[in-house]
């Protein structure tokens, strides 16, 4: 009867659904907020992104004929599911309580969740490419095109600066090589390459400026997202805003320690610390560029970031081996 | 020679597969105003372009023929919502050349005052919508935030911030006075400064420059062909400025530059515009430090002789050109207005031929389109 309840508390509420439903809005506010003061703008209230969701939750929901319903509807379920299946295994690792040296709260981890979670993470992409083709639209056949396109440019990079930090530590499980840092340094001491790398391929797969390209709005209008209203349309912004977190939670526990040596209280504040910090240098890119074609993005990705990141691998084997 | 039902199949096919149509307007979010695209695409690039206008067609012109002459300086003035001051002044100047007006000297330098105002707002309009159009929102900010400061100076002087009614036939019906001046000299001098650190982004930022290098290309040749006048002939190398080649209002005894390029893209559009802006502000700094004395307005009858006039000046986009006849009557017999958009509009199937779909947006900025100009 515990392990149920314990079990249900981690799916719905932490670190499951409730938690990073909060930290979802919480951090598309204060993206919104930090990236309108630095254009000069005030920014939206606090309650701004609830009140959008709401709103978008209680619209109608309409589809255009010809767009294949079901599917559409399905495929926001879809990716937010995987998001929130990456979400358990992604621990805002506090420190073992009670005795479990896996990694603590991180509900499920086990050696090799890493290459589960990066795979977890592709499916979002795919199912934003399918919602584009199959809801009939121009504008979102050409947005699905350019969001695949996309994820051959920033992924090969992505992945490979992500295993920077596995390689290194000798560990495919995120929990421990985010307790290995707090032994040693900061993987982002050792491998600034690597995380600079993951920084802008996290931000290619979150579609944020500069590499907005496939819902740019004044080309394609809101590109595979186009046809999609109401519900729908407010799970793929939860998505797209969850992943967001998940993805700069992954990234503080694999570059900068997670939490730490420390107990739950310090630990949290500690985390959230460094997740705001990862969360202000996105907002701050979003705001400091143009908007890149997506042949530039794909020239950038594969003649710049993947030979840095394999230039970045090579350093590491180097040090793991020397 | 017979073709094969099954080759036939094949290319309709392909032809269908590699093809698509992208609408771009009437209503699309890279468009500030209505016009229609329908745009054919391979891939990513553009074979074939078909434009079409008319959307905001009001009839000014037949308007203007029923309306006496004083009314029809409020009727032009709505022909744009951008650049109103320079309708009104070149029909005045038409009216008054009709009339045998000498206008007042003090009269002439307001109404160039508000002239290069206008030109300093709409430039930095111009430039918003461009870097909103490559996805770079902070300059949009900045510049429409920067604009304000233009646009409060012109609501001070005319009590408008975009329609202004400051020009009437013989004159102009607003009035400065010395702390005025001295507090707009003021307000000038720290434009002055944030278009500077504009440019200054601009010129720095790679990601802007690598969008709108080699995009919306158009040769000197072209632009001779096509008629293009303004900074968009001036971006291409082709030196003309009704403000220099046929000076109007108090222009002949302004100092200032003629701001060209080369490349002829929408880089080198806007290497054109933004510094022609602070052109703009040095042309309203030796307006007001200069300023005769004297009346701001004399007065007209309100039949005109018969007999027509053709009247231009420098818009911010261009060589505007108004044809006014007159029958005897208190009525224009004819007004036809030739917006310097027209010519900007032709060019844009050649424009947008083999560009990328992305580069849309960036091309139909470039131009600084007006289409509620054109449409008239």
């Amino acid at each position: 009867m515990n392990d149920w309840l314990s079990a249900l508390f981690a799916l719905f509420i932490f670190p499951g659904f409730g938690f990073l439903f909060v930290c979802a809005l919480a951090c598309q506010w204060i993206d919104r907020r930090v990236a309108a003061r630095l254009q000069g703008r005030i920014g939206p209230p606090w309650f701004q992104p609830l009140a959008d969701f709401v709103k978008l939750m209680a619209k109608e929901d309409i589809l255009p004929v010809g767009a294949h319903e079901w599917a559409c509807a399905a495929l926001p379920l879809v990716s937010l599911a995987a998001v929130l299946t990456a979400a358990l295994y992604i621990p805002p690792s506090f420190p073992p309580i009670g005795g479990d040296e896996r990694g603590g709260w991180a509900t499920s981890a086990f050696e090799g969740d890493l290459i589960v979670v990066l795979f977890l993470f592709s499916i979002p992409a795919l199912a934003y490419f399918l919602a584009g083709w199959l809801s009939v639209s121009v504008f979102s056949v050409v947005g699905g095109n350019r969001s695949l396109l996309q994820y051959f440019a920033y992924e090969v990079p992505f992945l490979m600066a992500l295993c920077g930090p596995a390689i290194l530590s000798g560990s495919w499980s995120i929990s421990r090589i985010a307790a290995q840092q707090s032994q040693t340094v900061w993987m982002v001491l050792v491998q600034p390459l690597g995380f600079l790398l993951a920084i802008i391929g996290l931000i290619g797969k979150l579609k944020r400026s500069p590499f907005d390209i496939p819902k740019a709005k004044s080309e394609i209008g809101a590109g595979p997202l186009t046809e999609f209203s109401g519900r729908k349309l407010a799970l793929w912004y939860l998505t797209l805003h969850m992943q967001m977190v998940v993805g700069i939670f992954l990234l503080v526990n694999l570059f900068l320690g997670g939490c730490g040596n420390w107990s739950p209280g310090p630990a949290a504040l500690i985390f959230g610390v460094k997740a705001l910090l990862i969360l202000l240098v996105l907002s701050v890119a979003s705001v400091l560029y143009a908007r890149l074609r997506i042949d530039q993005l794909a020239n950038l990705g594969w003649r710049v970031l993947a030979p840095l990141a394999l230039l970045q691998m090579l350093v590491i084997i180097w040090i793991g081996v020397g | 020679m017979t073709t094969r039902p099954s080759d036939y199949l094949t290319k309709r096919l392909t032809d269908q597969m590699t093809r698509i149509t992208i609408p771009i307007g009437p209503q699309h979010p890279a468009l500030k105003e209505p016009l229609s695209f329908l745009l054919t695409v391979e891939g990513e690039r553009i074979v074939e372009s078909v434009l079409r206008l008319g959307y905001v067609h009001r009839g000014i012109e037949r308007i203007c023929q029923n309306r006496n002459y004083v009314q029809n300086v409020h009727v032009v003035e709505r022909v744009c919502g951008i650049c109103s001051h320079i309708h009104t002044t070149v029909y005045c100047q038409g009216v008054e050349a009709l009339l045998g007006l000498q206008v007042p000297p003090r009269a002439l330098y307001l109404r160039t005052l508000l002239c290069e105002l206008e030109r300093i707002h709409s430039h930095m309009l111009w430039l918003g919508v461009l870097a909103e159009n490559v996805g770079f929102t902070t300059i949009f900010m900045y510049a429409w935030r920067d604009r304000e400061i233009v646009l409060d100076i012109m609501e001070e002087l005319s009590g408008g911030r975009v329609a202004h009614a400051v020009n009437v036939i013989g004159g102009v019906r607003v009035d400065v006075d010395e702390p005025q001046v001295d507090s707009i000299l003021m307000r000038l001098d720290e434009l002055e400064q944030r278009i500077e650190t504009l440019l200054g982004v601009i010129q720095h930022e790679r990601t802007f420059q690598v969008r709108t290098r080699g995009v919306g290309h158009l040769s000197a040749e072209q632009v001779r062909r096509y008629c293009v006048v303004g900074p968009t002939a001036r971006a291409s190398g082709v030196d003309v400025d009704m403000r220099r080649d046929a000076p109007y209002a108090a222009y002949d005894r302004l100092d200032f530059r003629v701001i060209t390029a080369e490349e002829g893209d929408v880089w080198a559009r806007t290497m054109v515009r933004v510094p022609e802006t602070i052109e703009s502000l040095h042309m309203c700094q030796q307006l007001l430090t200069g300023l005769p004395d004297g009346p701001t307005t004399v007065r007209a009858r309100r039949r005109v002789p018969p007999g027509e006039v053709v009247s231009r000046a420098e818009a911010p986009r261009g060589e505007l050109i108004y044809y006014i006849r007159s029958d005897g009557s208190d009525r224009p017999a004819r007004v036809k207005i030739r917006t310097p958009t027209l010519p900007a509009l032709s060019t844009l199937p050649d424009q947008l031929r083999g560009v990328h779909t992305a580069d849309v947006p960036a091309v139909l900025a470039g131009v600084d389109l007006c289409i509620a100009c054109a449409d008239r």
